[in-house]
């Protein structure tokens, strides 16, 4: 009877009411956020005196807030390139290999996913003073590709663990040859992997904080690293606005996401 | 006499220190319907895998038209087949799946759509060109499948049990048209599958596959009436076995006793040399007569009934020998014999001993 | 191979087919980017600990000895303990509510669940240092229901912690648990009910022991993570309750002190990966992953 919904009783109710304030919980602060961000006062009182695009205006009219959020789209997809890439090439080796140690090295390829981030973040920022990479775009990619690639190399074993082999040997039997059979029957079937991978090593990229504060530099900074700063400075609504259109861009991601799964699934 | 379309030519096929599939040795003929039956494990799919190119054989060699095709790679093989599973290309229509051999090997637009509409109208599908497989019945799936595979012409088509994930209905239903399909394109089939029904149904010649050998090739008729083997008699058609001394043999038939005093003389022997030796007979259900009464001529044997199963046009008589040995008659329902039979009656069953084997 | 075969019968020599040969090596990429940029930045630090000022364990004597590393340390296993703790107890009933509600609620809750999951880290921490402030809604709030005089001090404190990094974990809690409900056999349920036991026994004996592998596997993913957190500690904690992450990055960064950043780093290593070994040897990997 527990699990069904009808016939919980008065249970129900508890059940309902904790789940609203949980989901109140989770939706409040991003509402309150992008409402401030539209209000005029300085201190962020609610509810604002007043309303204004005024920080929105500061935030476009300071080049670098838009120097960063380029520096971050770059360095975001250029990790999404490489890390669905390698990802791919190492999800074969995963799933079709023959080789003994399959599990460890696969084992060994997540690793990254859970070691706290803020050891790699010393390991890298050391490592990289003595190449000379602190401050630049390849350490940023470098750094954020270590981080990115356990997600694909999960999204996309998984897709091709799913993926029938016979259907791709099918393909060859039909005259395809096996380089033609992956390009035109493999990597079209495990699409949906492919594009959970990419988003997530965008996503893992852009949002990363920990690594890019260790690796910026006064000249280059990532979007993350420019709030970083100014929020230990003082909390000017400016932020507010930076993160309504951080929200934006989430809500939009989420809509292509279930677009494209809907169009994967028909 | 002409060579052989197809020679398979004592495959042999080791993984380590296993050995999967032995000596396998079959001539095929063009436009033949030749069937791997036998458990699984049995070596059947490897065979069709060595001949896909999907594996590499140990020893032996595939010739077709007398030429070798094991340095040939899979995809210029120009071998059609169907696998288990559907493996229709997900993100392909149906017009697309069936075009992919054509379009893979450059065929012009005009030319792959003519081919298209051809596949289709084969396995009756037309109208279903735009359909994505994923909103289609495993059957249609299966059939899609085999248009693809029949769309380059290959001179031979591989079809590993495309039917086990149908239901018995729908199996049925395809078996039909896989004959019919054969029959209109004349392509030589070699068909895998672990059901006697099915390959008696479809094939030309069956070859027995068990534990990695052939036991025997032949017409379903030839093995069912001369097994070579006990396996083999006991994978096509029913069978009784009832355990016997070889009184006497001369290599092709042989005395046998049954039991403590029951001597059937002139029964085929396979296996074993002459003399005296432990041996099977084997006798078909549905080819033993019952009496309620001991008849007047000798040859009839006395057995218990333990029971009857009504089975639709059949009746099942489950019976026990003098000497505790079960045995079971299958008489069409409504025989006379059977009427009012019950448990513990005794009745006799005559036999015809040129139709029984002795395996020993 | 070079040996001469006069048999017809041998087989030709194995063929290697296609451009991805089944070995290891499409996996070079991968193995050389993270041996280069993963293994061998972590293990020169590591070294760092033991070498650094000098050769031997000083560090980690000075490290393991001082009451004020201890503290930190302590501090680190108190928060994660309640992040995990409070985690467990509010996402329990809404991963269980998720399982049962009707489709179309529950893809609401769902789509909220991601959202904010899916929301840029800082934009949701900054949220909770504005709402937690002083003058911030939450005592505003409750100042105007009547329930407190005073503001309270809601930021740089323990309390400041663990509700942002509630909110940024629950998510990793009931995601999880949603999984393993929603799994169970409802008949097991009505067999408990035809059996005799009400809703309470139902509860404790059969619904929480059969969610009882997903709580640990959520919770001990959530204490990990919790372990080496730094944003949220350092934006929404004090300086009394520092946690073992903001040791690491003041060492490093404002004292440049190597050798004990690098001790305090593998510390944090050894905890995260003895724990992760645990939920290894328990779950499998299955349960590894999440964002």
């Amino acid at each position: 009877m527990l699990l069904s919904f009808e016939r919980l009783g008065w249970w129900k109710w508890v059940l309902v009411a904790i789940t609203g304030l949980v989901t109140a919980f989770l939706l409040l602060p991003i509402l309150f956020i992008a409402a401030l961000s539209f209000g005029s006062s300085q201190w962020l009182i609610f509810p604002p005196p007043s309303w204004t695009l005024k920080w929105y205006r500061e935030f476009f009219a300071d080049p670098r807030w838009l120097e960063s959020a380029w520096t971050s789209l770059q360095i975001a997809a250029l990790v999404t390139l490489f890390s669905v890439g390698i990802g791919l090439c190492a999800s074969f080796a995963l799933v079709r290999g023959k080789f003994r140690g399959r599990e460890t090295l696969k084992a060994f390829f997540l690793t990254p996913m859970i070691l706290p981030v803020v050891v790699l973040a010393v390991a890298l920022y050391a490592f990289f003073l003595r190449l000379g990479l602190n401050g630049t775009v390849t350490g940023f990619v470098l750094a954020h590709l270590v981080v990115a690639l356990p997600f694909s190399v999960l999204a996309i074993t998984n897709a091709l663990e799913g993926f029938d082999k016979s259907i791709e040997d099918a393909a060859v039997l039909c005259g395809a040859s096996p380089l033609e059979a992956k390009f035109r029957v493999t990597l079209p079937a495990i699409g949906h992997g492919l594009f959970s991978a990419a988003i997530f090593s965008f996503l893992t990229s852009w949002d990363e904080v920990v690594l890019a504060i260790f690796m910026a530099s006064p000249t280059l900074q990532t979007l993350p690293v420019r709030i970083w700063t100014t929020l230990r400075q003082d909390l000017t609504p400016v932020i507010a606005s930076a993160s309504t259109l951080l929200v934006l861009l989430t809500i939009l991601l989420m809509l292509l996401v279930a677009l494209v799964r809907k169009g994967f699934k028909s | 006499m002409t060579a052989p379309y197809l020679h398979i030519r004592g495959i042999r096929k080791d993984y380590g220190s296993v050995t999967a599939v032995e000596n396998v040795d079959l001539e095929i003929r063009r436009g033949e319907f030749m069937t791997f039956l036998g458990p699984s494990g049995s070596g059947k799919s490897t065979t069709l895998y060595i001949l896909a190119g999907f594996q590499d054989p140990t020893a032996g060699d595939i010739l077709l038209e007398g030429k070798s095709l094991l340095q040939t790679p899979s995809h210029l093989r120009q071998i059609g087949m169907v696998f288990q599973r559907y493996t229709l290309f997900p993100h392909l229509t149906v017009a697309e799946n069936i075009g992919f051999p054509l379009k893979v090997r450059r065929k012009g637009r005009a030319e792959i759509d003519a081919k298209v509409r051809d596949m289709l109208r084969l396995v009756r599908l037309e109208g279903f060109e735009d359909r994505k497989p994923a909103d289609m019945s495993g059957g249609q799936q299966q059939r899609v499948a085999l248009a693809r595979a029949l769309a380059y012409d290959p001179p031979v088509l591989l079809m590993d049990e495309p039917l086990s994930a149908l239901d018995k209905k729908l199996r049925e239903e395809i078996q039909v048209e896989i004959r019919r399909i054969h029959q209109e394109t004349e392509v030589t089939i070699l068909y895998v599958t672990h059901d006697q029904e099915e390959a008696l149904r479809l094939s030309d010649r069956i070859a027995v596959f068990s534990k990695g050998v052939i036991d025997q090739v032949g017409t379903g008729p030839e093995l069912y009436a001369n097994p070579a083997t006990r396996f083999v008699a006991e994978f096509i058609g029913d069978s009784d076995f009832l355990t016997c001394s070889v009184l006497s043999s001369d290599g092709r038939t042989a005395d046998v006793r049954l039991g403590s005093d029951f001597v059937v003389p002139g029964v085929p022997v396979h296996g074993g040399g002459g003399g005296r030796s432990a041996g099977a007979l084997l006798l078909r259900p549905e080819r033993i007569s019952l009496h309620r009464h001991q008849p007047a001529e000798a040859g009839t044997l006395p057995v218990t009934v333990g029971g009857l199963t009504f089975l639709g046009s059949n009746v099942h008589v489950a019976a026990t020998t003098g000497w505790g040995e079960p045995v079971a008659v299958r008489l069409p329902f409504g025989h006379g014999a059977i009427e009012g039979l019950s448990r513990g009656d005794t009745v006799w069953l005559g036999f015809d001993p040129r139709a029984t084997h002795v395996f020993c | 191979m070079t040996q001469a075969s006069n048999t017809a019968m041998l087989a030709p020599p194995p063929r290697r087919r296609g451009w991805l040969p089944a070995g290891l090596g499409p996996a070079t990429p991968a193995l050389v980017l993270l041996t280069l940029f993963f293994v061998v930045p972590v293990v020169s630090l590591l070294l760092r600990s033991v070498l650094e000022p000098s050769p031997g364990l000083g560090n980690y004597a000075e490290l393991l000895g001082s009451s004020t590393y201890l503290r930190v340390f302590l501090n680190t296993f108190l928060v994660s303990g309640l992040v995990t703790t409070v985690s467990l107890l509010i996402g329990f009933p809404v991963a269980w509510t998720l399982a049962i509600m009707p489709g179309r609620w529950a893809r609401i809750v769902f789509a909220i669940l991601l959202l904010s999951m899916w929301t840029n880290l800082l934009a949701r921490t900054y949220a909770w240092m504005v709402l937690l402030q002083r003058t911030g809604i939450v005592n505003k709030t409750l100042i105007n229901l009547g329930l407190i005089d005073q503001p309270l001090t809601l930021v740089n404190n323990l309390v400041g912690v663990t509700i942002g990094m509630v909110y940024i974990m629950l998510p990793f809690v009931i995601l999880p648990l949603y999984g393993v409900i929603r799994r169970i056999d409802p008949s097991i349920l009505q067999a408990a009910a035809l059996c005799g036991a009400t809703k309470g026994q139902a509860l404790r004996r059969i619904l929480l022991p059969l969610a009882a592998p997903g709580m640990a596997a959520g919770g001990l993913m959530v204490f990990v993570m919790s372990l080496g957190y730094f944003v949220t500690p350092a934006l929404l904690g004090g300086t009394n309750n520092m946690m073992l992450a903001e040791l690491i990055a003041q060492f490093v960064q404002s004292l440049v002190n190597w050798g004990m950043g690098s001790a305090a780093a593998f510390v944090l290593l050894v905890a995260t990966l003895a724990l992760y070994a645990v939920q290894l040897r328990l779950f499998g990997t299955s349960q590894m992953g999440g964002r």
